[in-house]
């Protein structure tokens, strides 16, 4: 059940689109925002909401790589990305040493529900190569010694 | 108009042509996956890349319009290895389960591949996974993602033709899987357009499944038996046993488009219960087999020695042109009676009124052209429920044509969605709401409707009166003028609610009218439910007009009538061909106790059925998969059905046992060959001398005629015959709600049935489930009431235990019950002169 505050702001954004279903993602960012992830009846409500249905919800969450559908992620969703630019410069390794030092696998979360760890394609920082994205921020030019540094002032 | 050159070849094309269809102009053939014609672009799989010179990068043919003086390569060496590249990403993630592969020998992939490359692959990574098992997606659909090329015809389809939209597109790249909401079971329309547009195994049938290879199958040409929208069809069997029915793109005016009865209800014909021997009752009242001979003579005796105008017949309208043609001259001809209908739900004088509000005789009119009009106006049919294929035409078109679409129906349906406007018109006042809209335009132009026949010259006074009778707001009708007045072509489709009663058909014809009086194009067509019901009012079967809708002489009798007679012990013989009266006249008892009054009642059927039941006498008539013949669907479209496979047991085709029984009487009664009747209804009846049915092999050339989409020579004519001189009246409908029974029952044909019949269908019945009956939220909310709830339904004195359902768009005080069940036989609730019989609704609390 979408919480009646969630309901609320979803009702004001409306006014932002021409059609209601334009909101679909709006509406599907501020369910995340309470929830973490989309649960199967978050997308019925929102679907039922914005006036489409439910697989047209899914299909906007699985493409867009900031929606966790159905996938519980911990306090802070730690995105390695992993497309060429980064990859030459090591995100492998990064990624390693990231599931090392969590003692999780990639597409885990850790027991105490802090960190998940995913992989994405291009965030858009191939300057700044290799690059994670912690929830809605960017660590930029890393390094296992900057790896290290940031999960330490997270946990 | 651009001229470009399509590799050596110029062509002079229309202005937005895509290089698609200019290289096919040209004749070159442009491999595609993702492009299908009546969807919208994609231009996502890449297959159709081609090289226009000056241009650095391939560009796909399928979304790219042609320009002026534009030179494109369509086969050259960069295109042909561009192809072969695109092919071998395609393969890369493909599962290569051919063997075990259902699609296996009509695999779009298999043979783009065979054709283009390449023959082997140089991708060493794992492959990407989606499931290990196959998973259902209903009872008709079984899916596997790992064969998937990604072309989201079966997403766009579901969404821009059937109008659902229950797929999408799940995640990006390489594991993109189309498939439903978390891949969950489907509750939709079972109508497998996503399985007709796969070009891979990735949709598959379930019913379907591991039962054959193509070239197994033995195929025919036919037409669907269920409604009269009239898809053309080629149905399938293996040993004996019909497995699949498929769209004939080729050549049907339907292209892919089938629905759940065309597409899965094909299994009839392996029905057990199938007549397969005369019966005759004996004593006992036990039907045992007799001889054809000897029921041959039986029939010639009875009808010898009973009175003419005590003899009548009543036929299904799914029997074909040549079987129904062949059975008025058996009773005006030969037996000399002219008591003659085609059905039991709709009295006579309706059809009469009917057929003159929609033009029939004047000839067949191609739905393409019909869509061709600025505005569509749907009335008094649930045509998403009743036909759905030409639901799907409508959506399809008014949307990528941009079309206005209005509709006016009492009850909710899927097309609602695509609709301008719904008038949601209280049940049983169709007659009201066309009243207002005539009404309106005699007030703001009433100069210019002085020739409109049979039109009150006071009609716009009554606007207000007759806007309350319809549940219409005076609004919404000025509205629906005003848009109808800037339309400058106007098609008005009716159907079957206008015929339960006869609400409305006066309103029809004035509406028809009005619009030509002010200089609008208008065309009219019928929409009906029965396969060949159109086909039968050609062929005469009716009391007042014969063949090609020529005046009869004398009084006869339609069905209610000669059901009246036999209740007054004034009506003897009754020959019943494929209808089965009991279950579909709208007043069960009247008729069950009329038909035991009769002295002699023959059934002729190609299953047990109710009427059967009560029969003296009971003949095994075919299929539609056993004959030859000809059916007119509700355009005026005649297209031939052809034989697969010999009637089971000792049954024949109905055309033979008429012939049989003709020539019994009379030894020149004339040609049995179906292609040899159809002659004679060539030489008799004018609407038939031009017409070149889709499909017929001729009885003169012998060969099968070269067809076209949307093949116009399959239209009939208009036949010299002037429109019925009968007075077309707006029935006045009885509405039998009360204090104790608030609900206007209505009835029609569930999305997955038509009549009867359907029932046949093991698989269409497992579809429908228990009985159901809709109603709005409101009203449940009131009676306190869940979906899923099990209800209990009474009136009429009868009762009958349904589950409820929730329908949006529903109106208060209505409920829908469909009329195809067999375990509850709705017309019970029904009583003769009430149009709209009054139900309750009570819960059954545990």
């Amino acid at each position: 059940m979408l919480s009646d505050k969630a309901k609320k702001e979803i009702e004001e954004i409306h006014g932002r689109y021409h059609s209601r279903r334009s909101a679909t993602m709006a509406a599907m960012q501020i369910v995340q925002a309470e929830g973490g992830h989309l649960t199967e009846a978050d997308m019925r409500e929102i679907a039922e909401i914005v006036g489409v249905n439910p697989v047209q919800v899914q299909e906007v969450g699985a493409f867009y790589s900031m929606y966790n559908v159905e996938r519980p992620v911990g306090k802070y969703h730690v995105q390695v990305c992993r497309n060429i630019s980064c990859s030459l410069l090591g995100a492998e390794h990064i990624i390693e040493t990231l599931e090392k030092k969590l003692n999780i696998k990639t597409g885990e979360t850790t027991t105490d529900k802090l960190f998940t760890l995913t992989t994405a394609e291009c965030l858009g920082s191939c300057g700044t190569a290799p690059m994670m994205q912690i929830n809605d921020d960017y660590y930029e030019d890393l390094t296992d010694a900057k790896v290290g540094e940031i999960i330490g002032k997270l946990k | 108009m651009p001229k470009v050159k399509i590799n050596d070849k110029e062509v002079e094309v229309k202005d937005g042509t895509l290089i698609l269809d200019a290289a096919k102009e040209a004749g070159y053939i442009v491999p595609t996956f993702c492009y299908q014609a009546d969807l919208s672009s994609l231009g996502s799989c890449r297959m159709c890349l081609v090289e226009i010179k000056g241009q650095r990068k391939l560009q796909p043919a399928c979304i790219t319009p042609v320009l002026d003086d534009m030179s494109v390569e369509t086969n050259n060496e960069t295109v042909s290895s561009a192809r072969s590249a695109m092919l071998e990403f395609l393969l890369s993630n493909h599962a290569f389960d051919c063997p075990v592969c259902d699609k296996a020998g009509e695999c779009e992939l298999q043979d783009m591949v065979h054709k283009h490359g390449p023959h082997k692959g140089r991708h060493a990574e794992p492959k990407h996974s989606f499931h290990n098992k196959d998973y259902a997606l209903n009872a008709v659909i079984v899916k596997n993602s790992n064969r998937c090329v990604q072309c989201q015809r079966c997403v766009r389809v579901c969404e821009e033709v059937v109008g659902r939209g229950v797929l999408g597109s799940i995640g990006r790249g390489h594991i993109q899987e189309e498939t439903s909401f978390l891949r969950t079971y489907l509750d939709c329309d079972h109508d497998g357009m996503c399985i007709e547009v796969c070009p891979v195994g990735c949709f598959m049938r379930r019913p379907y499944r591991f039962k054959a290879r193509p070239w197994d199958l033995k195929s025919t040409k036919t037409v669907c038996p269920y409604c009269a929208t009239g898809c053309r069809m080629t149905i399938q069997e293996r040993d004996g046993e019909v497995v699949r029915s498929i769209a004939m793109p080729e050549d049907g005016f339907n292209g892919k488009m089938m629905c759940a009865r065309g597409r899965f209800g094909y299994d009839f014909l392996n029905s057990k219960g199938r007549l397969t021997t005369p019966l005759i009752k004996n004593k006992d009242g036990v039907h045992e087999p007799i001889s054809w001979d000897k029921a041959i003579d039986i029939i010639k005796t009875r009808f010898a020695r009973t009175a003419p105008e005590k003899i009548g017949a009543v036929a299904s309208a799914r029997l074909t042109n040549e079987a129904l043609y062949l059975m008025q001259k058996l009773m005006r001809d030969v037996v000399g009676s002219g008591n003659i209908d085609s059905s039991s739900r709709w009295n006579h004088s309706v059809v009469e009124g009917f057929v003159q509000a929609t033009e029939i005789p004047k000839g067949g009119t191609s739905i393409y052209d019909a869509m061709d009009s600025d505005a569509i106006f749907v009335l008094g049919t649930h045509v998403s429920d009743e036909n759905p294929v030409t639901d799907y035409v409508i959506r399809n078109l008014a949307a990528a044509n941009r079309k206005s679409v209005f509709v006016a129906t009492p009850r909710a349906m899927k097309l609602d969605s695509s609709a301008q406007m719904v008038f949601r018109y209280k049940p049983g006042r169709l007659a009201a709401m066309l009243g207002a809209i005539v009404g309106k335009f005699q007030e703001t132009r009433g100069d210019k409707l002085s020739s409109v026949k049979g039109l009150s010259p006071t009609l716009s006074k009554d606007l207000e009166e007759l806007s309350k009778a319809s549940g219409i707001s005076l609004d919404d009708i000025a509205t629906l003028v005003t848009r109808l007045n800037i339309s400058e072509k106007i098609t008005l489709m009716a159907g079957t609610e206008l015929l339960r009663g006869g609400d409305g058909i006066k309103g029809l014809g004035l509406l028809r009218d009005t619009l030509r009086a002010l200089g609008k194009e208008v065309l009219v067509m019928p929409i009906l439910d029965r396969s060949n019901q159109r086909g039968a009012w050609d062929m005469g079967i009716n009391p007042v007009f014969g063949p090609g809708y020529a005046p009869v002489e004398g009084k006869w009798k339609g069905t209610e009538e000669m059901l009246e007679a036999a209740l007054d012990g004034d009506f003897d013989v009754l020959y019943v061909l494929g209808e089965d009266i009991q279950s579909m006249f709208p007043d069960r008892s009247f008729a069950t106790m009329a038909l035991s009054k009769l002295d002699f009642l023959v059934v002729q059927a190609a299953y047990m059925n109710e009427t059967a039941k009560m029969a003296d006498l009971i003949l095994p008539g075919g299929s539609f998969a056993e004959k030859h013949g000809n059916y007119t669907n509700q355009e005026g479209r005649v297209q031939a059905i052809t034989k697969l496979m010999e009637p089971p047991g000792d049954g024949k085709t109905d055309l033979d046992i008429i012939w049989l029984i003709g020539s019994a009487l009379d030894s020149s009664f004339g040609p049995n060959l179906p292609r040899e009747v159809f002659k004679e209804i060539q030489s008799k009846v004018d609407m038939y001398s031009e017409v070149e049915p889709t499909g017929f092999i001729s009885a003169d050339t012998g060969e099968e005629p070269v067809y076209k989409f949307d093949f116009k020579e399959a239209l009939v004519g208009s036949g010299s015959v002037e429109l019925l001189d009968v007075e077309a009246k707006d029935a006045e409908i009885k509405i039998g709600t009360d204090g104790d029974h608030p609900f206007m029952l209505l009835t029609g044909n569930h999305l997955f049935h038509s009549g009867v019949m359907s029932m046949q269908s093991e698989l269409l019945k497992g579809l429908l489930g228990k009985p159901i009956i809709e109603m709005s939220a409101l009203d449940a909310k009131e009676l306190d009431m869940n979906i899923g709830d099990l209800v209990t339904v009474r009136g009429n004195g009868f009762e009958a235990d349904f589950v409820l359902r929730i329908k949006e768009g529903t109106p208060r005080g209505v409920i829908f019950m469909p009329e195809n069940y067999q375990e509850i036989a709705v017309n019970k609730f029904y009583e003769r002169k009430t149009g709209i019989p009054g139900v309750n609704v009570t819960a059954q609390r545990g």
